[in-house]
């Protein structure tokens, strides 16, 4: 196709946008609350998983150690524990320092209980993280099986329920985005229908004169494009606004700060790329989509 | 150049449109095809554009075997006809101009070429002071112009006028039917369906006619403005 033959089909699109402006609007509408709502429940899960994931590593098993094992035989448990493919770290935690730090826990009353205890009850015991939350209870079960383990304490069931949050968003997310998209179609079809029937003179007529099924299906192609482009811009603007402000009053709000931390959120500024070249393609996708499917149908070419 | 080979066409409805018809126009030819309505002439017309498919029967247009033809390849057989229709239909958001450079546009031809194509096109049919002006703008005959212009424009080798005098005044009507006549003469084949029998035998010429989905009557007659001339 000659260049002159291209801008002509992409001002015959531009032209068609003004033509049927009230339905150009409502597709620019229906993509733009679209792409919010998809865009908005896809950041909010990214920063749930990321959450998510904070609090994952953070939960660890207690892995408590016989009392007599020597430095010796504890090393040899540390490495063998270390060699487990599911472990990220493992961390000496000695019976004094959780003594200490348990006498610091306890009130002035409670500690005087304990002011004449001269021997610590307390066991040495390994603080062990591991990669995959999911296969901690394993992981777990296999520390426990090693020599001088005395006994290993996971929040496995705390695992599960992070899991299966995780598992949930996912189904919701895919759900959502699914029935957005057939929305969206719709919508956009019946739009097409309209811009088809206001322009039914010269697609008759270019039939007649032998225009390519594609000549003629490219306005409404570009006609879909350019409004998905200028929904997804719009969508790009009201997702920062709305972003940046949720993002401010969990930075200012120290109690919300303290759950989640902040350092598992991300700032805007670090997603803006990806946001905006997945709201612009994906709007320009179900504008052309959209159209030519339509278009296509009711042109009968 | 045209030929029809023992072309019947049934419409779903049951309705037999067209019973074996034979039929050749040779390059160059003027004819007309006059008949009642509901003879089958529209039916002749579709056949031609491959818009309908003959039932049974081989139908060949300008080198193209339309039951063989793929769909795809239809926009290729429609570029060597041009058609003008009773309703004219042109573009009415449209210059004069910018109908007839449509044609030119919509087969992608160089921009160089269209602007130096069209206004000789539109000289051609008389027009070329109402270049700048809308459809809306012009008379019935002139506005048949602008699409006989339009029909013309990308050369073809056949013209196919349905009805083209029908919207228009009777006196106006010859002016477009000389103007047909002329195109006719500069090597183009014309094929003009009327039901104006006054039309036909002044021009005289080739006629074609169909009845109940039957080649009735195809004899070329002497027609009153050759008599005239002489």
């Amino acid at each position: 196709m000659k260049l002159s033959s291209a801008s002509y089909l992409v001002g015959q699109g531009m032209k068609s946008i003004w033509r049927n402006r009230m339905m150009s609007f409502a597709s620019f509408c229906i993509i733009l609350v679209s792409l919010l709502m998809v865009g908005i429940s896809v950041l909010v899960t990214i920063n749930l998983n990321r959450v998510i994931d904070g609090i994952e590593d953070q939960s660890e098993a207690a892995v408590t150690i016989k009392d007599d094992t020597t430095e010796e035989q504890r090393n040899e448990l540390k490495k063998k524990i270390e060699q487990l493919p599911n472990v990220a770290t493992v961390t000496f935690y000695s019976k004094d320092e959780a003594w200490q730090s348990m006498k610091e826990d306890l009130s002035d009353e409670q500690q005087d209980l304990f002011r004449y205890a001269d021997d610590n009850p307390l066991p040495d015991t390994f603080r062990v993280t591991v990669k995959d939350i999911r296969i901690m209870s394993d992981t777990s079960m296999q520390i426990s099986t090693f020599d001088y383990v005395d006994t290993v304490k996971s929040p496995t069931q705390f695992a599960d329920v992070l899991v299966s949050i995780k598992n949930i968003l996912m189904i919701i997310m895919t759900a959502v985005i699914a029935a957005l998209i057939v929305v969206c179609l719709i919508i956009i079809s019946n739009t097409t229908r309209a811009s088809v029937f206001a322009r039914r003179k010269e697609i008759n007529i270019m039939k007649y004169v032998g225009a390519t099924n594609t000549f003629i299906r490219v306005p409404f192609f570009i006609e879909g494009m350019v409004v998905g482009v200028f929904a997804a811009a719009a969508a790009l603007l009201l997702t920062k606004f709305a972003y940046e402000g949720v993002y401010g009053i969990i930075k200012g709000d120290m109690s919300l700060l303290s759950i989640l931390g902040i350092d598992n959120l991300y700032p805007f500024s670090k997603m803006a790329l990806k946001v905006t070249a997945a709201y612009l393609v994906s709007g320009a996708f179900i504008g052309a989509v959209g159209t030519s499917i339509s278009a296509s149908k009711h042109l009968k070419v | 150049m045209v030929e029809f080979k023992d072309v019947s066409v049934t419409y779903s409805s049951g309705v037999d449109a067209l019973n074996k018809v034979n039929l050749k126009i040779k390059d160059g030819d003027f004819a007309f095809v006059v008949g009642s309505s509901g003879a089958g002439k529209s039916t002749l017309i579709k056949l031609i554009l491959k818009e309908i498919n003959a039932t049974s029967g081989t139908v060949i247009v300008n080198g193209f075997n339309l039951s063989r033809l793929r769909r795809g390849r239809i926009p290729a057989l429609r570029r060597t006809i041009g058609v003008v229709f009773q309703d004219f239909r042109l573009i009415p958001t449209m210059t004069v101009y910018e109908n007839v450079a449509f044609v030119l546009r919509v087969i992608d031809a160089p921009s160089k070429y269209i602007r130096s194509r069209v206004p000789y096109v539109i000289s051609l049919v008389g027009l070329e002071d109402k270049t700048n002006n809308y459809p809306t703008e012009l008379s019935g005959g002139e506005q048949q112009r602008v699409a006989l212009a339009r029909a013309l424009v990308n050369d073809p080798k056949l013209i196919i006028a349905d009805e083209p005098t029908g919207n228009i005044d009777p006196a106006l009507s010859y002016e477009i039917v000389d103007l047909l006549r002329r195109i006719n003469e500069c090597g183009t084949t014309v094929l003009m369906v009327t039901h104006e029998h006054d039309l036909v035998r002044y021009f005289g010429g080739r006629i074609i006619n169909i009845n109940k989905g039957s080649i009735a009557f195809d004899e070329v007659i002497g027609g009153a403005v050759d008599n005239e001339a002489q």
